[in-house]
């Protein structure tokens, strides 16, 4: 039935931070490069330029990693960068005085380059749960070279 | 603090000096804003405490802050409406008739806020005792307000008698009474008794009192205080008159022929200026017609126009408002009040006559008087212009409007011919023309005189216009009529093209051009009715002006800047889809009548002016397939007006079925009309452009990138309305175009680039078009060959051994997007002939579905998609399914939620971002209502189902399924989330709906999950949505009714839940029912809700109290032991007693009971919510 099939490749590993895609197809809870930043979009607004001429994507986005607010006009139909992120979730094996974690790999090494959340009550949560032996799972997020923890959650022993 | 029993001695004239001093002293503070908290609760207290009546005269009578005494008159009528059913017939009267002899007093004084507060507690007074007093106690309050209106005591005691009436009169109208906790029907029955003994009374007193000054005011020249008084009167008057009417209405409402007395009785028509129809009843004949009311009205106001030169009047002084408001209501009177033959079984027609006549006459009078504000159209405009106020002019365009909703047009336009060459029609028509003219010569300022009179004109003609319309198309208006109309269209059109090429260089403001979109349409409406009333004109010259307009974009191609003309044609295009066709709202639209029945001399298809100037725009769009013209030319703004064209015009002319799209039968041998039907039907043009409609459609989603709106319009609205039409399926099906259009979407790139929603409706639309193939296998093979391979991609990609890698790519969630998408437009176009290939469809990626949950669990937006679709596609197959499928599937569905809870329970978001936090929130409460749907979906299996297997089959047990679901998911939803007004509603339906169908299985569950289900039942119980409450409320009836009966019939019913427990550590846990008859209790004694909850509570509240008796009783006793007052101990245990005993009262569930009960308790709450709530 078809002539282009669409194939599935996995790509060689950190071989493209970004992808292209058509500004008027990136929603609302998806993510976007502006200036240079990984973002995701948090408000999308069209509008055209002059009354017949061609539509315009108005984005409101908010960096990923710093958590700043930027925006963005595009043409709908030109592309834009979107950033490849990556989540990647580990044990969470030990919490170290300096502020870092230790990390459990899939591959049974330990990843110790990570710094704990700043927030206090989270921080207070976190520790008072390891301490109490609770089985915790950190997820990771990465994208355009950079990672930080993006969500914590308590697992039951199973 | 505040305790002066009423009627006691005059021995603590101190406490009361100090409470006034204290009232006085918290006023101010709170007028100079110090410390405003202390002073609130200050005067908070004062209106709570017990029996205040003495202190509030004290101060009312002494005191001399203004502000002090206002509370005073609050805390009056706060605690007597509380405490009114235990006070005395004397201290009732006596609170009256003080506030009335108060008012009465000061009459002179000034402060008028106090006054008018005074009387409105007068009045509110008055209606909560209403129903208990006898006429002659009334008697003697109404004689004394006559008194007073009659004017023996001067003009401000006049003054001060009809604003209290106003005040009375607004107490008793439904829309304007203020709270008295009392049912619904108290207020009816108040308001049935004003208006059968005492409305046209207060008529004729307001009217008697503003004929004593009206001699007075015609013959001075300057403000005298008699205006004051005539102006309360007419306000009154008014007010009377805007009384919504009902129970003087005869039995002959229906009999009322519209046709042969040229009055109608009725107009639905939506309209923005609000236009009531007086209809005060045969008995107000003598007040509003027999005397010369009309004629005073009208010279009182002529003569206050001579006026306006001198000092203390203009044309917007208040007694020249209220009496331009008068006359604009008069002219909307109708019904019973012009007398019918009485005899008319004998039915007479001169008698008849004789009543149409009487009709006329006193919209002429009142005609007549309106036509100086109005006539001559320009002079006054240009008076307008020039600085004079406008509001004159815009209360006679209200006159028209009013007298066009009475009238039929014939005699509507008869009117004016008594005292004008022309008719009603042709003023109007000139009146507008001039409006239109004002309109676009100061177009750019939004907030003029022309604006309002504009939609009320139009308003008018759309009354008279619309009647017409859906009255079988014989009546038509006048020639003369006509002609106006033709000339009015003519100006309008060309005054809407001048403001489209005006604005077509303008960059608007997004917001504001989504807000006037609607507004345009209701505009275009009611001009495409002008056009139609004038059809043999108004069609060739819409011919003319849309092929002028193309044939100047055509010259000026490359040459010239086309954006002018691109606007005008874009303008051409909405104004024309109006007049040819309806907006069907889902109905099929027919072809308007005027346009079937006129033309009626055409005989060749070809010289048929409707379809001219169809054929005509259908090969203008045509033109958008040739790339060179698209981007000279077709602008994406064009291109949705070419769409929406489209859609609207095939809906109503493309391949019609000559049955269902008939008209009346007796049109149905016109040969123009014939012509009409048949040159777009399939065996004539239809087919070719069927095949020009695919073929732009295809062009517009393929050729214009990005263009969001364009699309979905493309998507929702044309190909969607074809594809509803199933005689158009069997061609579309057999067209290249539509098969190009299928081949794109399963194979062609581009089409993955349009966005979801319109993703998901185009592949809605070409599976419902399967409809077209000639049998079930053949509709099932073709939805299978459509979607093959979005499912084959699906489990492709969930088979990957390097899903985890690659599924975080943007390109792969874009396609996982996309595919599902299409898959939810596919299930949700499930019908019984598909059925098969799409839960085929379904069934081949439940696998991957939950492999993509797990991929994606921290990617809301695909996670979010993936829902969608199952609950979709559950919605669409459950009720098709065979026993062993259904258990298939609610596997699945169980899996799904499962997984779903497995990751998020005990999630943290570690975002810094409040804003992203926020949307994770959001994110959250959509995947919930989105499971709470697919348990919702899952449950109608046992309600409607249409599987073979016999009910006997071992089948799931549907009951538990949904329960354990809750259970997995209640977790998830936080009292938090619950906030969320959807969310909450759709979980408090479930669960209602769940424990009133299977109490039985909510049982069974576990002491936690029972538990968590009974808090937010308990939760929702404190909700300030009604609805919530009452879903609540059924779920306890539910629960409490269950384990009365299954326990009367000697089962356990809810078992340790309902008899409580003791846990480990030997501390007992009340049962459930304990509880909730504490809370119910508490909740109807002691706090506030709205009085139609009452019923719904007393339905749960009897099952209580029936499976709880001795608790009810111990309660009982404790409420009575917490009243200190022995007159109020008594009182309450005698309702106590009264509640469970009276009305006959048994101990059944059954449905008698349950409406005994209900009374029970609405009377038990009247008799003592009031003292319960002193505090």
């Amino acid at each position: 039935m078809s002539d282009e099939e669409h194939h599935f490749e996995s790509s060689d590993a950190g071989a493209s931070k970004t992808y292209p895609q058509q500004a008027g197809n990136i929603r609302k809870g998806g993510y976007i490069v502006i200036k240079g930043r990984p973002c995701k979009v948090v408000e999308v607004s069209t509008s055209k330029t002059g009354k017949h001429g061609h539509a315009k994507c108005h984005f409101v986005a908010i960096d990923i990693f710093t958590s700043k607010k930027l925006e963005d006009i595009v043409p709908s139909s030109h592309n834009c960068d979107v950033p490849h992120v990556n989540r990647v979730d580990y044990q969470l094996i030990d919490i170290s005085e300096d502020g870092f974690v230790s990390l459990l790999t899939d591959n049974g090494s330990t990843k110790d380059d990570l710094k704990l959340p700043t927030d206090e009550a989270l921080l207070t949560q976190l520790k008072s749960g390891f301490e109490e032996g609770k089985d915790i799972v950190v997820s990771v997020m990465s994208a355009m070279g950079e990672e930080q923890m993006s969500a914590l959650k308590e697992v039951a022993p199973k | 603090m505040f305790n002066g029993i009423a009627g006691g001695g005059a021995e603590d004239l101190p406490r009361l000096q100090s409470t006034m001093r204290a009232i006085e002293l918290a006023c101010s503070y709170i007028q100079i804003n110090t410390n405003p908290a202390a002073a609130e609760a200050t005067i908070l207290s004062f209106h709570q405490s017990p029996q205040p009546y003495k202190a509030c005269r004290f101060i009312l009578e002494n005191s001399q802050v203004a502000s002090a005494r206002f509370q005073a008159a609050a805390a009056i009528k706060e605690a007597a409406i509380r405490e009114w059913s235990f006070l005395s017939t004397e201290d009732k009267g006596g609170l009256i008739s003080f506030c009335l002899g108060y008012v009465i007093q000061h009459a002179n004084s000034s402060d008028a806020y106090v006054f008018s507060k005074v009387s409105s507690v007068a009045a509110q007074l008055m209606k909560r005792g209403w129903l208990e007093f006898t006429p002659a106690e009334k008697e003697v309050f109404f004689y004394q307000i006559n008194q007073a209106i009659l004017g023996s005591r001067g003009l401000d005691v006049q003054f001060i008698g009809i604003h209290f009436l106003e005040s009375l009169v607004s107490e008793f109208s439904p829309s304007t009474s203020s709270a008295m906790s009392l049912p619904r029907e108290f207020h009816e029955n108040c308001r049935k008794s004003l208006e059968q003994n005492y409305l046209k009374t207060f008529y004729s007193w307001a009217l008697d009192a503003a004929l004593s000054v009206t001699n007075k005011i015609v013959e001075s020249n300057s403000d005298v205080p008699e205006v004051k008084v005539c102006n309360a009167a007419l306000r009154l008057m008014h007010q009377i008159l805007n009384w919504e009417f009902r129970y003087s209405k005869g039995g002959t409402k229906g009999s009322i022929n519209v046709f042969s007395d040229g009055m109608r009785s009725d107009t639905a028509s939506s309209r923005k200026t609000e236009c009531v129809i007086v209809q005060p009843g045969a008995s107000w004949c003598d007040v509003l017609l027999s005397s010369s009311h009309v004629g005073w009205l009208i010279n009182l106001y002529s003569s206050l126009r001579q006026k306006f030169a001198f000092e203390g009047y203009w044309l917007d002084c208040p007694v020249a408002v209220s009496a331009r408001k008068l006359i604009v209501q008069l002219c909307s009177l109708a019904g019973e009040v012009f007398p019918s033959s009485e005899y008319s079984v004998i039915l007479d027609l001169f008698n008849n006559l004789d009543n149409a006549q009487m009709r006329e006459q006193h919209l002429l009078l009142l005609l007549s008087g309106v036509l100086p504000w109005i006539d001559p159209p320009d002079v006054i405009s240009k008076e307008i212009e020039e600085g004079r106020s406008g509001s004159e002019m815009i209360d006679g365009c209200r006159a028209l409007l009013s007298i066009a909703t009475v009238t039929i047009p014939v005699v509507f336009d008869r009117l004016l011919r008594s005292i004008r060459p022309f008719g009603t029609l042709t003023l109007l028509s000139l009146l507008m023309g001039e409006v239109v003219k004002v309109l676009l010569a100061n177009s750019n300022d939004k907030e003029t005189w022309s604006y309002e009179a504009r939609d009320i004109l139009l308003d008018t003609w759309t009354t008279l216009l619309a009647s017409m319309d859906g009255s079988g198309g014989n009546a038509w208006l006048p020639p003369e009529g006509m002609h106006a109309a033709a000339s009015l269209f003519s100006l309008i059109a060309e005054s809407e093209l001048k403001l489209a090429s005006a604005s077509a260089t303008t960059d608007e403001d997004d917001a504001d051009c989504l807000a006037s979109v609607s507004a345009m349409d209701e505009r275009l409406g009611s001009y495409a009715l002008i056009a139609r009333a004038a059809v043999d004109a108004t069609v060739p010259f819409l011919t003319k002006l849309f092929s002028d307009r193309v044939a100047r974009l055509h010259q000026g191609r490359g040459t010239v800047d086309p954006t002018d003309t691109l606007e005008e044609v874009y303008s051409l295009l909405l104004i024309i889809g109006h007049v040819l066709a309806d907006e069907g709202e889902g109905e099929t639209a027919l072809v308007p009548d005027a346009l079937q029945t006129h033309f009626v001399d055409v005989v060749e298809a070809g010289n048929h002016p409707v379809v001219l100037l169809s054929s005509s725009i259908v090969k203008f769009t045509e033109q958008c397939l040739d790339a060179n013209m698209r981007s000279s030319i077709f602008s994406p703004r064009l291109m949705e007006a070419v769409i929406w064209f489209l859609a609207r015009w095939s809906f109503t002319y493309l391949m019609l079925v000559e049955d269902c799209n008939l008209g009346s039968n007796q049109l149905q041998s016109l040969p123009s009309r014939a012509c009409l039907f048949t040159f777009f039907n399939e065996h004539n043009q239809g087919k070719f452009v069927l095949d020009i409609i695919v073929r732009i459609s295809l062009t517009s989603l393929m050729s214009y990138p990005g263009e969001k709106d364009l699309q979905e319009l493309t998507c929702h609205q044309l190909l969607h309305a074809l594809v509803r039409r199933r005689n158009i399926c069997f061609h579309l099906l057999s067209l290249d175009s539509w098969r190009n259009l299928a081949n794109a979407f399963a194979n062609d790139k581009s089409l993955f680039l349009l966005n979801g929603v319109s993703q998901r409706s185009l592949a809605q639309t070409l599976v419902l078009s399967a409809y077209g193939m000639r049998s079930s296998d053949a509709s099932n093979q073709y939805v299978k060959d459509l979607m093959a391979h979005m499912t084959s991609s699906l489990v492709d990609l969930a088979n990957n051994s390097d899903l985890k890698n690659l599924a975080q790519q943007p390109d792969i969630i874009m396609l996982v997007c996309c595919v599902l998408e299409r898959l939810r437009g596919a299930a949700s176009a499930t019908e019984p002939r598909t059925q098969r290939a799409i839960y085929e469809m379904g069934l081949s990626v439940m696998n991957p579905v939950l492999r993509l949950l797990e991929v994606y669990k921290h990617e809301s937006a695909v996670i979010y998609l993936l829902l969608k679709f199952v609950v979709d596609w559950v919605d669409g197959q459950i009720s098709y399914l065979e026993a062993h499928e259904t258990a298939g599937v609610v596997n699945f569905c169980m899996s799904l939620l499962q997984i779903y809870s497995s990751h998020n329970i005990g999630k943290i978001s570690l975002s810094l971002s409040s804003t992203l936090l926020n949307e994770a929130k959001t994110e959250k409460y959509k995947d919930l209502r989105a499971l709470l749907q697919l348990l919702s979906h899952l449950c109608s299996k046992d309600m409607v189902d249409f599987s073979s297997d016999s009910i006997e089959t071992q089948s799931t047990n549907i009951s538990q399924v949904v329960f354990f679901g809750l259970h997995i998911i209640t977790p998830l939803i936080t009292l938090e989330l619950l906030k969320y007004p959807k969310l909450c509603f759709d979980y408090f339906s479930l669960i209602s709906h769940m424990l009133e169908v299977y109490p039985e299985t909510l049982a069974q569950l576990n002491s936690d999950a029972f538990k968590h289900v009974l808090t937010t039942v308990d939760f929702g119980l404190h909700q300030q949505d009604v609805d919530i409450v009452t879903m609540c409320l059924r779920a306890l009836k539910a629960l409490a009714s269950y384990h009365y009966k299954e326990t009367k019939a000697g089962n356990t019913g809810l078992g340790s839940h309902a008899s409580g427990q003791t846990d480990p550590n030997g501390v007992f846990h009340e049962g459930i029912l304990s509880r909730f008859l504490r809370t119910l209790l508490q909740f109807l004694l002691f706090e506030d809700y709205s009085t139609d909850l009452v019923s719904t509570a007393a339905d749960a509240l009897f099952p209580l109290i029936l499976c709880e008796p001795n608790l009810y009783q111990g309660l009982g006793n404790e409420l009575i032991e917490k009243q200190g007052n022995p007159n109020f101990k008594t009182r309450l245990a005698n309702a106590l007693q009264v509640l469970t005993t009276s009305n006959q009262l048994s101990s059944s569930l059954d449905r008698l009971n349950y409406q005994r009960f209900r009374k029970n308790l609405n009377n038990f709450l009247i008799e003592v919510r009031g003292f319960l709530k002193t505090k």
